[in-house]
């Protein structure tokens, strides 16, 4: 999805907006970037102040057959255009994806709806490890009720060409495919500004102040390539997605131009649809608020999405997190056919507020029959959760 | 004032796109290696 072309940042906007132009180092020192264009043309740039927005690349086994033809990863426009024509050369008809996240998700979902066939490998053994096992074991039944098969445990050694296309092959297991995606999560792109002497936070993702401001004075780094603070914990964390972004880029701009602006940091709030559900989350899963240090405990409930008798009403999941010793809501998960997406944002604005499990639970949430039950499952979920702590 | 940018996608564009609208004097450049901005996935 494009949002604005390149010409309307130059034309209308008044941007010096240069592609193809891959920067290859930063001298902090002299305050000069310097690279190389497509066509090998070397050139350097000095700057007043610089934003590092290199992003996060797909990752990509260095193992046997990853670089075969019909092997791709899916993270930038250009792969996707890729995986789009190559499905339409090849006149492929199945697949395998490696790797079980959400983008590997969204893609089994939309290979599914053109009719292709999808088998799905990942070396861990739990489906969605970071999420309540009840309500990963329904996101595991909708996917396989929809005929794809899920090889949980199952490490990819090679991929090599076969009579069909591609085989890929584990141990105790091989798969036959015209195309293998690889969604196996993604790195940032801090390799820059490693090599500029700038200090990284978690999962090399280049460390920055709430200011969006890096190690070394007039650099600042946002989007996928830099880290934030996370709402619940109050620690450096690396969950890159969109709003976080397009805010830091915002943020940045506004340090730059004068406005002195900082960030709270993020909830690692994020909704995915797969086939008929959607799924949501925010703050932590049980692992996460273990790992912490907190005293976490979770339950899950089920409830409605709609009024008990209102046509059209199903199924909605709903896990939720508090600590014991501080009585704080500290996360939620949720699953359901409608309702499971936006309802997770009240819970995002709670953990911001560091709000606890019983101020939660005296929340004046909305009802009527065509949204949900009178206690909104949420509530439900914050009741019980109150009673167990 | 001279503000460049690597990179032109989410992160780049929105602060690019900002910095200019704050204060048109300051001189903004974007430096992307692929052929594509803003775009999102």
């Amino acid at each position: 999805m494009i949002v604005r072309q390149a010409h309307v940042f130059r034309e209308k906007q008044g941007i010096d907006l240069k592609t193809e132009h891959c920067v290859e180092a930063i001298d902090p020192a002299a305050k000069i970037v310097e690279g190389r264009t497509h066509e090998g043309k070397k050139f350097q740039m000095p700057y007043d102040k610089l934003l590092l927005a290199t992003g996060s690349s797909a990752i990509v086994p260095g193992l046997p057959g990853f670089d075969l033809p019909g092997v791709m990863p899916l993270k930038t426009l250009e792969h996707g255009r890729r995986i789009k024509h190559f499905i339409r050369d090849q006149h492929v008809k199945k697949t395998v994806i490696i790797g079980m996240g959400y983008i590997a998700l969204e893609m089994c979902e939309a290979l599914h709806a053109r009719n292709i066939a999808v088998e799905m490998i990942k070396p861990r053994p739990n489906f969605l490890p970071w999420m309540n096992e009840k309500l990963a074991g329904m996101i595991q039944k909708e996917i396989e009720a929809h005929a794809i098969t899920l090889h949980l445990g199952r490490e990819v050694k090679q991929i090599e060409k076969s009579k069909e296309g591609l085989r890929v092959i584990c141990p105790n297991l091989e798969l036959e495919a015209q195309m293998v995606l690889v969604a196996m999560g993604v790195t940032p792109n801090s390799q820059l500004a490693e090599e500029a002497g700038l200090e990284l936070g978690p999962n090399k993702a280049i460390a920055v102040d709430r200011g969006l401001l890096t190690s070394s004075p007039d650099i600042y780094a946002a989007g996928d390539c830099a880290d934030a603070f996370h709402v619940v914990t109050g620690q450096r964390t690396w969950i890159p997605l969109a709003l976080r972004a397009n805010r830091a880029g915002w943020a940045a701009a506004d340090n730059v131009t004068g406005k002195e602006t900082t960030l709270e940091g993020v909830a690692g709030t994020a909704v995915f649809k797969v086939l008929g559900l959607e799924v949501s989350r925010t703050g932590l899963s049980m692992t996460e608020a273990e790992k912490y240090g907190f005293n976490p405990m979770e339950i899950m409930i089920e409830s409605r999405t709609r009024a008990h008798r209102h046509p059209g009403s199903s199924f909605i999941g709903v896990q939720m997190v508090g600590d014991r010793k501080s009585g704080r809501l500290i996360g939620a998960q949720m699953v359901g056919k409608e309702g499971a997406a936006h309802r997770i944002n009240a819970v995002a604005v709670a953990l911001h507020a560091g709000m606890s499990v019983e101020a939660f639970s005296q929340m004046d949430l909305s009802y009527a029959p065509p949204f949900g039950p009178t206690w909104d499952p949420l509530l439900t979920a914050a009741n019980q959760l109150l009673k167990s702590m | 004032m001279e503000f460049v940018i690597i990179g032109g996608d989410a992160a780049g564009m929105s602060a690019a796109s900002r910095a200019k609208r704050k204060n048109p004097k300051i001189k903004v450049s974007v430096l992307e290696q692929t052929s594509d901005v803003s775009y999102s996935a």
